[in-house]
């Protein structure tokens, strides 16, 4: 346990054994809240009283032996992006300043069944369309707890941000283009992009048709292992939730890394986009510690980046422009303007440029396919640069550096973003570790010995400073 | 690719949507970097067997399982 704040199983295991209690958790982290959101601005919304309610009654139902499982009593927070039966949900836009869902997002209502403490809604970038946050929507940008003059990077920017800063222990981001794994790497957490379906996304305001994935935000990949046991499963109210199996991803977290066949994607940060230096030894760092754990280590190589990030570009923005077409005819001067002008690089694309980019993405899946035939996962960065300036005025960053996140959603195969070191300057460096379809099992295990071994997350962003 | 200019021109007019002229600009700036990468998702010579993802096919009725 940290000096401050449990990680989920600690916490966990601390209600169980009696040591630690909802109740003062929770109060832990709206103490935190209190003190530290008012310049960090992780959440648009906090229901504090709601929340200490919920976790007496987490505290007393566990005292019953009444329990429902690893998340029961533990704080957790919601992005701005999913239905909440009762509550606004905005997706930081003017334009759905007062949409109030009827009922739940499926994965809410797996939250309240298994007793989490619901601690409020978190940060976005409007309409979840990364790139850099904007000034314009309803709520300011949060901040990185790392350096307050960074973006945290998006777009669950107050899920990767609140969770770094000890806000929640846990959080719900979304992710169709790198928007769970690149503010996991700017705030130096865990982020888990699942397998496509692995998690429904139903009442996840959407992004994308084809992209969009719910995943857990959290301080370690132990926690995000237990907040996906809660999250997974089939939604018959999602076309693209699966009917599959799901696997116990906790007790074989500690079962190691031997034999473990690992491809290392090194020319995605060497020679398609030229990655600081600290990136490359960063990433390279990972494999050699789980190769002295007894992996087995094989540099691989795939299309170059631009090839990856080129159909990205055309396939994102083009879903993203079909689901706000309407209202961007008839309500445009309600949008923030990097978002709305974001947005409309999608009806930039004729139809078959769509095609053509749907018919590369086939071809990449191949490749990758290939790759996890003799590997058991990817290794790779999880950030092309260092988190840039939140004053940098660029409206389409995304377009002139490579998107890395982009490859595991064209493929649908299941990624994790973890710690894999830090900048001279103290911001943290992110790595992705991408496993085979349905088998974020492996990944967490691979993600979690890794963690382990190299002894980076003791370090907790300087609040105080 | 023929003149990106006319096209993006059609295409915002196409669109529907009321784009103020200095966010067209940004926009048409930004629009020749996009098409460039939109020419990159093609092959030349790629197979037509080569079909979009993703992909749909209907649940088989019950009596087949």
């Amino acid at each position: 346990m940290t000096a401050e704040l449990p990680t989920i199983a600690e916490a966990a295991r601390g209600y169980r054994d009696g040591t630690l209690s909802p109740v003062d958790v929770a109060a832990l982290c709206l103490e935190r809240i209190e003190r530290y959101d008012r310049k960090l601005c992780t959440y648009h919304r906090v229901f504090a009283d709601e929340a200490m309610a919920a976790a007496r009654t987490a505290e007393a139902a566990l005292g019953r032996g009444e329990d429902l499982g690893p998340l029961h009593g533990i704080p957790v927070a919601l992005k701005d992006v999913f239905y909440w039966k009762g509550r606004k949900t905005t997706s930081n836009s003017r334009v759905m300043l007062d949409f109030e869902a009827d009922e739940d997002a499926g994965v809410v209502t797996r939250l309240k069944e298994g007793g989490a403490i619901l601690l409020g809604q978190l940060n976005t970038y409007e309409f979840t369309f990364g790139g850099r946050p904007s000034t314009e929507p309803p709520f300011p940008p949060a901040l990185n707890p790392w350096n307050t003059g960074r973006i945290t990077g998006g777009s669950s920017s107050g899920s990767g941000a609140a969770v770094a800063a000890g806000l929640c222990l846990g959080a719900l981001g979304t992710d169709a283009g790198g928007s769970i794994r690149l503010p996991a790497a700017f705030c130096g957490i865990a982020g888990l992009k699942p397998t496509i379906g692995r998690v429904g996304a139903y009442g996840d305001m959407p992004l994308t048709y084809s992209f969009d994935c719910v995943g857990p935000m959290a301080w370690t990949s132990e926690d995000a292992a237990i907040m996906l046991q809660v999250l997974a499963g089939h939604d018959p109210r999602d076309p693209m939730s699966a009917d599959v199996p799901v696997p116990d991803y906790v007790s074989g977290l500690s079962d190691g890394v031997k034999g473990l066949r690992v491809g290392l994607i090194r020319h995605f940060y060497t020679d398609d986009f030229a990655s600081p230096p600290e990136i490359a030894t960063a990433i390279d760092g990972v494999a050699e510690t789980l190769a002295g754990l007894g992996a087995e280590i094989e540099e691989v190589s795939v299309s170059s980046l631009i090839d990856w990030h080129a159909a990205g570009r055309v396939l994102v923005p083009a879903e993203a422009f079909a689901i706000h077409e309407e209202r961007l005819q008839t309500r445009w001067d309600e949008y923030g303007r990097l978002a709305r002008n974001r947005l409309m690089l999608g009806s930039l694309f004729r139809a078959v440029d769509y095609i053509q980019a749907q018919r590369q993405r086939t071809e990449l899946l191949a490749e990758l396919e290939a790759v996890l035939a003799r590997c058991d996962i990817v290794v790779t960065t999880g950030m092309m640069t260092p988190a840039p300036p939140l004053d940098d005025t660029e409206p389409f960053p995304f377009i002139d550096v490579p998107t890395i996140g982009i490859p595991f959603n064209l493929t649908a195969h299941p990624c994790l973003a973890v710690r894999a070191g830090f900048f001279e300057d103290g911001t943290p460096i992110g790595a992705q570790i991408a496993g085979r379809h349905w088998d974020e099992a492996t990944v967490l295990r691979a993600a979690h010995a890794f963690e382990r071994a190299a002894g980076l997350l003791d370090r907790r962003p300087p609040l105080d400073g | 690719m023929g003149n990106r200019d006319a096209m993006f021109d059609a295409l915002i007019e196409a669109s529907g949507v009321p784009v103020s002229e200095d966010e067209k600009a940004d926009l048409r700036k930004t629009y020749f970097t996009l098409m460039d990468l939109a020419e990159r998702t093609r092959r030349p010579g790629r197979s037509w067997e080569v079909r979009t993802l993703p992909h749909f096919t209907p649940p088989a009725p019950d009596d087949d399982r």
